[in-house]
Parts: structure tokens; C-alpha cells; sequence
């Protein structure tokens, strides 16, 4: 199943204040694109657009599935879950008094999903070991480092057509940085996952994606190969202080 | 040996009555434990499954348990209702937590008020084959008017475990509180789920209320003396933990058991509220709290 994902001409904001003007992305196929920007430029809503959160003023968000085409806009999240875009929210969600096990079970809530539970556990486990190992303890108790992982696990646990994830680094000290997209990038080389990633931490995230935009003041500044971005002056100037 | 078969007469009896208290208790370990409704009018709904129970038993001949299991769709449909008039004029507005309160003392008045119209201030009772049976183990007698509550308030208790820790439906239950966004984004819509939920807990009243006028005779402002219990209980059980609450159910009928044989039937009602500030003071998040 060929999934792909195209934000066309998005407009959105909350109230008066407008904070997307005009936002196009598209994310292929196979492919991790990451989306980034620093706080208060408009991350967080265009990916609460997508997963229906935010109700976008005008433009169009659609899935491409083997050439069909889904209208997002309009569908309730639990809607676009069950379509398989699913989402590793920042600051993590995690339902703390329940179990790493019943928190990754709850990840298998979307029906096609549940099929696939055995396998998808044993997926998660092979790729987080330190869940397996602390299955039976409650989510709220683990460090942070451990609850992105868990985070990630229940996201995957869905079987995701495309993971969307939200700032994987907020909160997580740096070496636990490297050590989450370090994980993303394993699962995406092994998995063949579709991934948008939101993120601020420029040097992380471009270690995993394929391409890259840059939003700035709810608009796309710039966008291209990762390669490309790094050499970018407008990054140079934003994010790498030369 | 008076003393001995005394003491082992209350606490065989006090454990039954434990496992017919943990049927009473499980709809607000539910709304109360799982779901952060104040349901003060549960023990109501008890009643009004009571008096199905009488008026099926005194029209029909039917067994109360019979009944019972029969009218659980009919209270959980009830229960479903009356979450989504809660949703729409409380909950969704944010007001829930003092005018919920006032909401569901209403609810409880309205459902008392009923039935004393329909039924008067006598006391009713059902008849079964059954209920006056009795045997003895050795010095114990048990009574089956106990017994059979006691069986089925476990099974009941059962029954909700496995479907909470078991079913997708279930976890999500036990989620929904903790993050009802992050609940959404498992694909499952908060409001359905805070609806079967609640649905579920009015329709164990239904099963509660035929094991209550089983046990004994019941009038309709019976309810007010299980309010404070079935709340000792939920919290001295854990909030929300279904264990725990057959548990903590036992541990209230046993010590309530105990005060009645030995002390006098009047210190009843003063023991669940005795173990319930003892709960609060020194475990306030219960016995199995998470």
C-alpha cells in the first residue's frame, strides 16, 4: 500500500490570530521529511491540521492511497487514526497509571490494527528492549528517555500508513536526544515507515530525514534534500549561529 | 464456647455481605474511580433495580437474579442517557465538578420521590424458594439470602475485570481520565467511551439492586445509608481498581459485621465511614491505588 501525504495551501490559526499563511508540504512514499522550525512558528498546528485537531480556514490535506485520494480536512481525529496517520504527540501522552504494556495495547485501538497485535508487540519489543523488560511498570514512573520510547511503540503499535512526530526531543536531555532519532532512523531504514517529523533541533533531525522545509512566521521558508538544507544561509543563519 | 461461635458466625456473615457490597460499589469504582463522576445517586439506581426485582417477582413469579440479568441492558441504556445529559450540561462546559454534584443529588431525589409515589414507605420483599435455605458448617450456619448475593457480586466482579483489563473497549475505560486527547489519538472517541462506562456501571445497580431485597426487605429511602459505604469502599479499594474494591468490600462488611454482633447493629453504618477517614489519613490513594 503506496501512501503519501499533501498539505496544499493550508490556512489556519486559532481564533483571530492566523498562524499558517499558505503552507504546502508533501510527504512521499517511504519517505522521512522532517519539518523545521523554532517554537511559535506554526509546527504544532500544521501537524494538529492534519490529525484534525485544528480545523484548517482554507486549503486541502489529503492522503494519496495507491492513487486514491482521501480528503482529511473535516474528519475527526479518531477518523484519520483509523485511516492509519497516527501521531507521537509532543510532550508524549502517555496514560501514566496504566502499564507500558496496556499503554502500547491501547496503541491497537484502530481496528485494522488489532490483527496485527502479536506481531507489532514482538516489533516493539525487538525495537525498544527496555519495554519488554519493564512491561509490567506503570508508564508514569519510567524516565523520559523511556517514555518517548514508549511513545513511539504505541504510535507504532497502529500499524501506521504515516507517523506523524511532534518535537521528539522537547524535555529529553541531549544525549537521549541522539539515542530517540537514532531509534527513528533504525525503524524507518528497517521498516520502510513514512514519517513527518516536527522538530527544532536541527542538527538531530537532519541526521534521519530525506528532505526537509523550513517554516517561518506560518509560512515555508525554504525546502530541498537535507543536503541542501544544511548548506542553506538561511538555516545557516537560523539554527547554526554562522 | 459462645464467644468463638459467635465471632466465627460474623465473620463468615461479614464476608458474604463483603462480596454483595463490592456489587453495590463497582458502578462507582467505575464513575467514581475511572471516569471522575461523583455519582452520588448509584445507590438509587440500587434501589430502583430492587424494586424491578419486587415487581417482577410479586407480578410474574420471576427469580431476582433472573430479573436482574434481564434488566442490565435497560439500565445500562439508562445509564448511557443519562451520561450524555451530564456531557451536554455539565462536562462539556467544564462545570462538572459542583453543579454535577448538585446534578445527580437531584437525579437521586427525583428516582426516590418515584418510587415512594409508586410503591409507598412499606417495606418489600421477593420471594425465591431458595432465600430461606440455610446450612451449617460446623458451628457456621450460612444463609443462602447471603450466600447467593455473595456469589454473584463476585462473579459480577469478575466479570468487570476481565472485560476492563482484556478488551480494547476496557483499557480504554481506564485511560480515559488520565488523557482523554491522547485517547483520541488511539482512535477512540472519548465521549463513547465515558458513555459505556457509565452505561455499565448503572447496569451493575440493576444486578445490585436483586441481590439488596434479596438479602432483605427494602423501602425507598434505603439508598441514603449506602451512600457513604459504597464511596468508603471505592476509595478504600483504590479508585477505580476493581480488586481492590472486592477487597476493600469485605473488609467493610467484616468490620461492620463485627460492630453489629458485638457492639450492636446501630454502629452499622458508623464503621464505613470510620474506615473511610482511617483510609484517607493514612493510604489516601486505597489499598490497590495506582
Amino acid at each position: 500500500m503506496a501512501n503519501r501525504l499533501v498539505v496544499r495551501n493550508v490556512e489556519a490559526g486559532y481564533g483571530a490570530v492566523r498562524v499558517l499563511h499558505g503552507v504546502s508540504i508533501e510527504v512521499n512514499d517511504g519517505e522521512t521529511v522532517v519539518l523545521l522550525g523554532t517554537n511559535g512558528n506554526g509546527k504544532s498546528t500544521l501537524i494538529n491540521c492534519v490529525m484534525g485537531v485544528v480545523r484548517p480556514e482554507r486549503g486541502e490535506i489529503y492522503l494519496e492511497r495507491d492513487g486514491q485520494r482521501i480528503d482529511l480536512v473535516g474528519r475527526t481525529p479518531e477518523e484519520i487514526v483509523h485511516l492509519g496517520v497516527t501521531l507521537v504527540p509532543e510532550g508524549r501522552r502517555l496514560f501514566p497509571k496504566l502499564t507500558v504494556e496496556e499503554n502500547l495495547l491501547l496503541g491497537a485501538f484502530r481496528a485494522d490494527a488489532r490483527r496485527d497485535i502479536a506481531k507489532n508487540l514482538e516489533f516493539c519489543f525487538e525495537a525498544f528492549p527496555v519495554l519488554r523488560e519493564r512491561k509490567r511498570q506503570l508508564a508514569g514512573s519510567m524516565s523520559g528517555g523511556e517514555q518517548q520510547m514508549l511513545a513511539i511503540g504505541r504510535a507504532l503499535m497502529a500499524t501506521p500508513a504515516i507517523l506523524l512526530v511532534d518535537e521528539p526531543s522537547v524535555g529529553l536531555a541531549p544525549v537521549l536526544v541522539s539515542r530517540v532519532i537514532a531509534k527513528i532512523r533504525e525503524l524507518k531504514e528497517r521498516y520502510h515507515l513514512t514519517v513527518l517529523m516536527a522538530e527544532q533541533n536541527f542538527n538531530q533531525a537532519v541526521k534521519i530525514a530525506d528532505r526537509g522545509y523550513v517554516i517561518v512566521h506560518g509560512q515555508i521558508a525554504f525546502e530541498g534534500r537535507t543536503k541542501d538544507l544544511t548548506e542553506h544561509e538561511l538555516v545557516k543563519k537560523f539554527y547554526l549561529g554562522v | 464456647m459462645v464467644w468463638l461461635d459467635l465471632l466465627l458466625n460474623a465473620l463468615a456473615a461479614g464476608i458474604l455481605l463483603g462480596g454483595f457490597y463490592a456489587a453495590v460499589s463497582l458502578g462507582i469504582a467505575l464513575a467514581f474511580g475511572l471516569l471522575d463522576i461523583v455519582n452520588i445517586a448509584h445507590p438509587v439506581f440500587v434501589m430502583l433495580g430492587s424494586y424491578v426485582a419486587y415487581g417482577m417477582n410479586a407480578r410474574f413469579g420471576f427469580d431476582p437474579i433472573l430479573t436482574g440479568l434481564l434488566f442490565t441492558p435497560v439500565f445500562y441504556a439508562l445509564g448511557v442517557l443519562l451520561y450524555r445529559v451530564y456531557y451536554v450540561s455539565f462536562e462539556r462546559k467544564g462545570a462538572e465538578s459542583l453543579r454535577g454534584l448538585v446534578f445527580f443529588f437531584g437525579v437521586l431525589f427525583i428516582v426516590e420521590v418515584s418510587l415512594l409515589l409508586a410503591f409507598g414507605v412499606d417495606y418489600r420483599m421477593v420471594e425465591a424458594r431458595y432465600i430461606g435455605e440455610t446450612f451449617q458448617i460446623g458451628p457456621v450456619g450460612i444463609a443462602f439470602r447471603l450466600l447467593v448475593p455473595c456469589v454473584v457480586g463476585v462473579a459480577l466482579t469478575g466479570a468487570l475485570y476481565l472485560f476492563l483489563s482484556r478488551t480494547f473497549y476496557g483499557r480504554a475505560i481506564q485511560a480515559v481520565a488520565q488523557d482523554s486527547f491522547a485517547l483520541r489519538l488511539m482512535g477512540a472517541n472519548p465521549f463513547r467511551v465515558k458513555g459505556i462506562a457509565f452505561g455499565l456501571a448503572i447496569a451493575t445497580a440493576a444486578l445490585a439492586g436483586a441481590l439488596l431485597i434479596m438479602i432483605g426487605p427494602v423501602e425507598p429511602a434505603m439508598n441514603r445509608e449506602y451512600i457513604g459505604r459504597v464511596f468508603a469502599v471505592a476509595v478504600l479499594g483504590g479508585m477505580g481498581s476493581i480488586g481492590g474494591t472486592l477487597v476493600a468490600a469485605i473488609i467493610v462488611g467484616v468490620a461492620e459485621s463485627l460492630t453489629s454482633t458485638f457492639y450492636g447493629p446501630s454502629w452499622g453504618v458508623a464503621v464505613s465511614f470510620g474506615v473511610l477517614l482511617l483510609a484517607l489519613a493514612v493510604r489516601p490513594s486505597g489499598l490497590f491505588g495506582r
